[in-house]
């Protein structure tokens, strides 16, 4: 129980991180989360966060930030990633908020829920085929990296494997011939 | 002084020394205080108690830092242990991290290690087959290495009595190949595996799929109550120890049975520098090591040496015991030492679908992994234009589909929602290699360790034979999937090196002739009578079964051979 309020409770100084002003020289801000090797700043670190939110919202049930979702995709682009990968993720980003920038004429944090909402349905969509077997672009690549890192932080987080697909520990059984009908879902 | 002196070296004499606590070593531990001997277990790692030492044996998967994922620096500096299918975020610290103990890669060679006590019996997929005289009968029928000393009716004894203790499920399936053991009940096989189990029978001759035979308890006895271990919870968690006791280990079993006899020393952080030859009695007289905290070399001495440090590192100790009566290693006389090391072929997998039994599913999980396609290939007669055979696992199993498209309340919708998509089916190939001289292990003549070990240098590899076998075992295997309905199916052929089967075998082999082997019926070598090789180290030539098993019941065997030549006086 003690983790989850901890998490919340990082997850609630990040959410209001962004509100504070920024007292540095930088204009970009100083990002909330310590990381070991990605260099970001407070912007880029709430345009992931928003990027999560908007991918995991919150409905009747937690979002992204809500369950931290945000703080683990930090800890695994910084962990679980190679220094490459971290520039193509964070080439991607600029590429990706430029896009968002010649489409609204503002950066994604300063977007409204639906802007936002918009955009990433939009990123979802594979993009028509001109013909050309090209790389995929950076801003591609850095959605994609974002939408994976939610969806697992999300399905192995403990509030989806306790309260949606159950995950047992302890199963104490196997069922090798097991009816399709008597399966709970 | 003089009396402190022989009062130091009392305390440091035993009855038996053992050289390793893992699958093998444990095993001569037990049997050698079972029967009455003041009995030394060196181990070179760090202790590993069964329970208190299991730090992510009941952690949920959000629980570790990365949920599972091993970081990316590890991965960097560890490219061969991180290779291995096992080594994530619950169960790295039971590995050997590559710079922790390098080794000379002649050809490239994947060592994967666990230096602890239990070793990697703590680690292992605990699958548990017994040998026959097929395979037996091996090279002396077909033509290489050389003849087993031993025949099926030697170890037949000695499987029941490791099987009994160590508590095996499976079936009776009444197959001569594979010879049936003392089990406990088996997994069962599922829908799809069982449908391919029934047409395999119908279709070929002399070919099965059969319930996996493994080390778990589905069903305690009483000796595996009295070991305190108990049920299999089919948690599938094996390599973070398991808190029940419910699959066997050294760690959970033959281990704290050998302390509580109160006979067993165990001595952790003790890396074997070489074993004392006496050339006045002719027999070895104890252990020389290293205490890897004080970096101190201590002398241990035994009437009996039983050798068990893993099949690759017994020949490194082997072959730096020298003397001037064996200035080419221990025992080795013939010149064979290190050499014919062999392995298993794994480098071939398959997978496919099968658009049925979409009424059944399965139910929680299935610690034996599935079913076990026994050798089929030249076992009754030579039929193929590559010796020997393969083994293969088989399994089927049926997952939620996983759905991520979309955002918002779609997509937590599409994840929660685990739609059951048709049944997968797959299988690996466990191949058996040759044999050869060209496939050795040897000390490298500069580079030490951090204890002045001699690095292990390693050339092995794969040949001819196995290239055949393999495409063999991938037409062979797509037939039957084929024959069987299965679609979609994807045979995949990797170029993993060697030693990532986990299985290498050999260098110390059993022979009848001293001229062309090291070990003689009783795994003991010709030519010291008091030192004993039970682990991988003394397989004469491969097979495919799983070989844990064999190193159990041969090490049994062979402390009782050991003790009775003792009573005897003979050594």
């Amino acid at each position: 129980m003690n983790r989850r309020i901890a998490i919340r409770n990082m997850a609630l100084v990040l959410a209001s991180a962004a509100v504070l002003p920024s007292c540095l020289n930088n204009d970009k801000g100083k990002p909330v989360v310590q990381l070991k090797h990605l260099k970001i700043n407070a912007d880029q670190e709430n345009l992931v966060s928003n990027v999560a939110e908007t991918i995991l919202p919150k409905t009747n049930t937690p979002g992204a930030k809500e369950l931290g979702i945000n703080l683990f995709i930090f800890k695994m682009l910084d962990d679980c990633n190679t220094k490459q990968q971290q520039e193509t993720f964070l080439a991607g980003l600029d590429e990706f908020d430029d896009a968002v920038k010649k489409q609204y004429g503002h950066s994604f944090n300063d977007c409204s829920q639906q802007e936002r909402t918009a955009f990433i349905s939009s990123m979802e969509k594979p993009k028509p085929e001109n013909g050309k077997k090209d790389e995929p672009a950076k801003s591609a690549v850095f959605y994609n990296m974002v939408k994976g890192l939610t969806v697992f932080g999300y399905t192995t987080s403990q509030y989806f494997m306790t309260k949606q697909v159950v995950y047992e520990l302890v199963p104490g059984r196997y069922n090798a011939w097991f009816p399709v009908k008597k399966q709970a879902v | 002084m003089a009396n402190l002196n022989i009062d130091s070296v009392k305390s440091r004499t035993f009855d038996a020394i053992v050289i390793g606590s893992g699958m093998s070593g444990g095993w001569a531990a037990k049997e050698l205080t079972g029967k009455g001997l003041k009995t030394l277990v060196l181990e070179r790692g760090r202790d590993v108690k069964h329970l208190k030492d299991y730090p992510t044996t009941n952690l949920y998967p959000w629980e570790f830092p990365h949920h599972g994922v091993i970081p990316t620096e590890v991965q960097e500096a560890n490219p061969i242990v991180n290779r291995c299918y096992a080594f994530g975020e619950d169960a790295a610290h039971f590995f050997v991290k590559d710079k922790e103990h390098p080794y000379v890669q002649e050809k490239p060679f994947d060592w994967i290690r666990g230096y602890q006590v239990g070793g990697k019996s703590l680690l292992w997929a605990r699958q548990t087959q017994r040998w026959s005289d097929f395979d037996f009968e091996g090279p002396a029928r077909d033509g290489f290495a050389v003849d087993w000393p031993i025949r099926y009716s030697d170890l037949a004894p000695w499987y029941s009595y490791v099987e009994k203790f160590a508590g095996i499920s499976g079936n009776r399936d009444g197959i001569a190949e594979l010879p049936d053991g003392e089990f406990l009940p088996a997994f069962p096989l599922n829908a799809v595996e069982d449908y391919f189990s029934k047409h395999v029978k119908k279709s070929y001759q002399n070919r099965h799929v059969i319930s996996a035979r493994c080390a778990h308890l589905s069903k305690p006895n009483p000796i595996h109550l009295e070991q305190g271990r108990g049920q299999c919870q089919e948690r599938n968690l094996c390599q973070r120890g398991c808190p029940f006791g419910g699959y066997f280990s050294a760690n959970s079993s033959t281990i704290p049975w050998a302390l509580k006899s109160g006979l067993c020393t165990l001595r952790p952080f003790s890396v074997v520098e070489s074993i004392i030859y006496d050339e006045k009695l002719g027999k070895a007289t104890g252990v020389r090591i290293i205490d890897t905290n004080t970096k101190q070399a201590i002398e241990y001495f035994a009437d009996v040496i039983f050798v068990n440090a893993a099949a690759l590192n017994t020949n490194l100790v082997l072959l730096n015991s020298t003397s001037n009566r064996f200035p080419n290693g221990l025992g080795n006389d013939s010149g064979v030492l290190g050499k014919y090391v062999a392995f298993h072929n794994y480098s071939a997998h398959i997978s496919a679908e099968y658009d049925g039994f979409k009424e059944w599913t399965t139910d929680g999980r299935n610690p034996a992994g599935g079913g076990y396609i026994p050798r089929f290939r030249n076992v009754y007669k030579q039929e193929t234009n590559f010796l020997r055979g393969y083994a293969a696992g088989f399994s089927a199993y049926r997952r939620g589909t996983d759905n991520s498209d979309g955002i918002g309340q779609t997509l937590k919708d599409n994840l929660a929602k685990k739609e059951l998509g048709n049944w997968g089916v797959g299988s690996h190939m466990m191949g058996e290699t040759i044999p050869k001289e060209s496939n050795y292990v040897t000390l490298d003549k500069s580079q030490k360790d951090q204890w002045g070990v001699p690095l292990l240098k390693i050339s092995v590899d794969y040949d001819d034979n196995d290239e055949k076998m393999k495409k063999d075992y991938i037409e062979q295997m797509t037939e039957m999937f084929t024959s069987a309905g299965f679609k979609n199916i994807r045979a995949e052929s990797d170029h993993r090196a060697p030693g990532l089967d986990i299985h290498e075998m050999g260098g110390v082999r059993m022979g009848n002739d001293p001229k062309t082997s090291m070990l003689d019926k009783w795994n003991r070598l010709h030519a010291c009578k008091n030192v004993y090789v039970t682990d991988g180290a003394s397989m004469t030539s491969t097979s495919c079964q799983n070989p844990s098993l064999t190193y159990m019941a041969m090490t049994a065997r062979s402390v009782d051979h050991a003790v009775s030549e003792m009573k005897k006086g003979n050594i």
